[in-house]
């Protein structure tokens, strides 16, 4: 009875979209526990602690973000938010709540599942990293934590001190996006969004010093409104 | 608070023109040695108080301070005020009926604005739900038809036929999505009163965010860019400028024909950011230029046109959206034949370093 399959919790409240999320999960291998509220959400987080969370903002009882706040009391468990496009302000608020990840409704099947599987190896494998010494690697572009120095495909690249600090910051979380209020804070130090200029012009000359134009596919993928996300390694 | 900054600043216009008034009669009294300027300039006062301020109160009140001060300062006896000379009486009666005959008109040309612009906006809405509800209808028809023809004879068709459907339902289902966005946009800022929130944003990543949104819609389409190579940042609403950019991407895709080159070129010039969308296609009917931003909607044109389109009403959503960050938009055929969109937003000079 017991396989080793991932166990999803699943809390959203529009019957067709649970379904159709639940079954799409369930085919790829995953365990699927639903909820249709932050009330069940909460007592189901208790009693199976999932392996992740995937969680709709704006349910019947109350907004996702109260419970975002309450698991994150205690638990680092990763979890996934689902937003409505229009609301940017959701999807930031979320994410420095402490929400892995987002998916906009609506989305397409491999969209969620490579957010899924993205968010569920930063979680499992972050316990082990270190073991390949302290740098990062991930298609060609190379991080050497110790020396502060930066490669791409073998070249180094010169940045200046605050780049090369965004660049180490994003690539410590891999896969997951973080907001210009968090990037800001952890750079600078304070959460002043006066700051979102100076941000975004170090973004510019980094990606210049990386050969990046924009429509390309890059290291780093700009969100819009919200933060910057570093690819993972096995991320296309 | 609207409200509160209306009567100060109608408070402001009646005291400012009295004082000014008092000021101008004083300045021509000593320069040309007569009385004879000073009632005119007071009534000239009281006119454009009439003009400039909502209702009654402003101007009558500019009326009677009016004649108070000419009465004080200006006849006899100087600086005292006398009701009793009939002159001051006459003069009085002659300035409220001015103020209040110069207030009516005023309020009844305020009407007859509001009624047109109400008018017109009726008109838009009309409009707008014509084109909604037809183009809502096109793919809907398709999701319910095929999935309904799958779910009662599934067996009956071939794997390819089945996926061909699906496939249908998803770029339905897709260009549906779009719809909305475009209709949620409109109504954010539709009223036309709505601000919208300016963010920095920088030009790249627009850039970057338009053309990865747009090679996932028409991966085939090939889109050649040409921005500056220094950094800008712009203030802007990023995610409706995203979807002007889109917009009119997606315009150039469905409706220029034989277009084989679409580019989308952003120029800094001075404190304004200037984007064109350059196709090389069959270029606009030189008749619709000048409406291709009013989202009229032709019934004509969307049967003859199977293929699907927004019907104008992306087009009047960019220009509804430029026109509410203060920019200007405008549609041309360029020389080299293909129609040329350009749209301009502010971009204030850099100040530091």
């Amino acid at each position: 009875m017991n396989n080793n399959k991932y166990k999803l919790l699943l809390i959203e409240d529009e019957e067709n979209i649970h379904n159709f999320v639940a079954a799409l999960l369930e085919a790829n291998g995953y365990q699927v526990i639903g909820a249709r509220t932050c009330a069940e959400g909460t007592m189901l987080f208790a009693s199976h602690c999932p392996d992740l969370v995937i969680l709709d903002l704006g349910l019947p009882d109350g907004d996702g973000m109260e419970f975002l706040r309450e698991i994150r009391r205690d638990s680092m468990v990763p979890v996934i938010v689902l937003s409505a496009r229009t609301n940017e302000a959701d999807k930031v608020q979320a994410l420095d709540l402490g929400a892995n990840d987002y998916v906009t409704k609506p989305f397409g099947s491999a969209e969620l599942l490579a957010r899924v599987r993205s968010a569920m190896r930063n979680f499992h494998y972050s316990a082990h990293r270190g073991a390949g010494g302290n740098r990062y690697e991930s298609q060609g572009l190379v991080i050497d934590y110790d020396a502060r120095r930066v490669f791409c495909h073998g070249i180094e690249i010169k940045f200046t001190q605050i780049e090369y600090n965004i660049l180490a910051f994003l690539s410590a979380h891999p896969g997951k996006v973080m907001t210009y209020a968090a990037i800001i804070k952890a750079i600078w130090g304070y959460n002043d969004l006066g700051s979102r200029k100076k941000l975004q012009v170090n973004m510019a000359n980094i990606r210049k010093k990386l050969g990046v134009r924009p429509g390309e596919i890059s290291y780093i993928v700009n969100e819009l409104g919200v933060g910057y996300r570093m690819l993972r390694s096995d991320e296309k | 608070m609207n409200r509160k900054w209306e009567i100060v600043r109608d408070w402001g216009i009646t005291i400012g023109s009295v004082v000014g008034s008092f000021l101008l009669s004083l300045f021509l009294q000593n320069q040309y040695q007569t009385d004879a300027l000073i009632p005119v300039v007071f009534v000239l006062g009281t006119f454009l108080t009439s003009v400039l301020t909502h209702g009654y109160v402003y101007g009558v009140s500019s009326a009677l301070f009016g004649v108070l001060a000419v009465n004080f300062a200006f006849t006899f006896p100087y600086f005292h005020l006398n009701f009793m000379i009939p002159e001051n009486l006459i003069s009085t009666v002659i300035m409220v009926i001015v103020s209040l005959v110069t207030c009516g008109l005023t309020a009844k040309l305020k009407q007859q604005e509001a009624a047109r612009s109400n008018g017109e906006k009726e008109r838009m809405r009309a409009n707008l739900l014509r084109a909604v509800s037809h183009d809502l209808r096109t793919p809907l028809t398709t999701i319910c038809g095929s999935s309904s023809a799958l779910l009662e004879n599934y067996d009956a068709f071939t794997r390819e036929q089945r996926e061909t459907m699906l496939r249908g339902i998803q770029m339905d289902a897709q260009w549906l999505n779009r719809m909305v966005e475009n209709l949620l946009s409109i109504t954010r800022i539709g009223s036309g009163d709505v601000k919208i929130i300016k963010e920095e944003t920088a030009l790249d990543e627009l850039v970057d965010s338009v053309l990865m949104t747009f090679s996932t819609r028409y991966p085939a389409v090939k889109v050649t860019l040409d921005i500056p190579e220094e950094v800008l940042i712009i203030p802007m609403d990023a995610m409706l400028i995203q979807q002007v950019l889109i917009n009119l991407l997606e315009n150039a895709v469905q409706h220029a024909q034989g277009m084989t080159k679409l580019s989308l070129r952003v120029i800094a010039m001075g404190n304004r950011a200037v984007f064109e969308i350059q196709d090389n296609g069959k270029g606009i009917d030189e008749d619709m230029i000048k409406s291709i931003f009013s989202g009229r909607y032709t019934p004509d044109a969307a049967i003859l046109d199977s293929s699907k389109s927004n019907c104008g009403i992306g087009l009047s959503l960019c220009a509804t959206i430029v026109k509410a960050h203060g920019g200007t938009i405008q549609a041309k055929n360029s020389k080299g034949g293909g129609a040329l969109f350009r749209f301009t937003l502010d971009m204030p000079e850099e100040e530091d370093e």
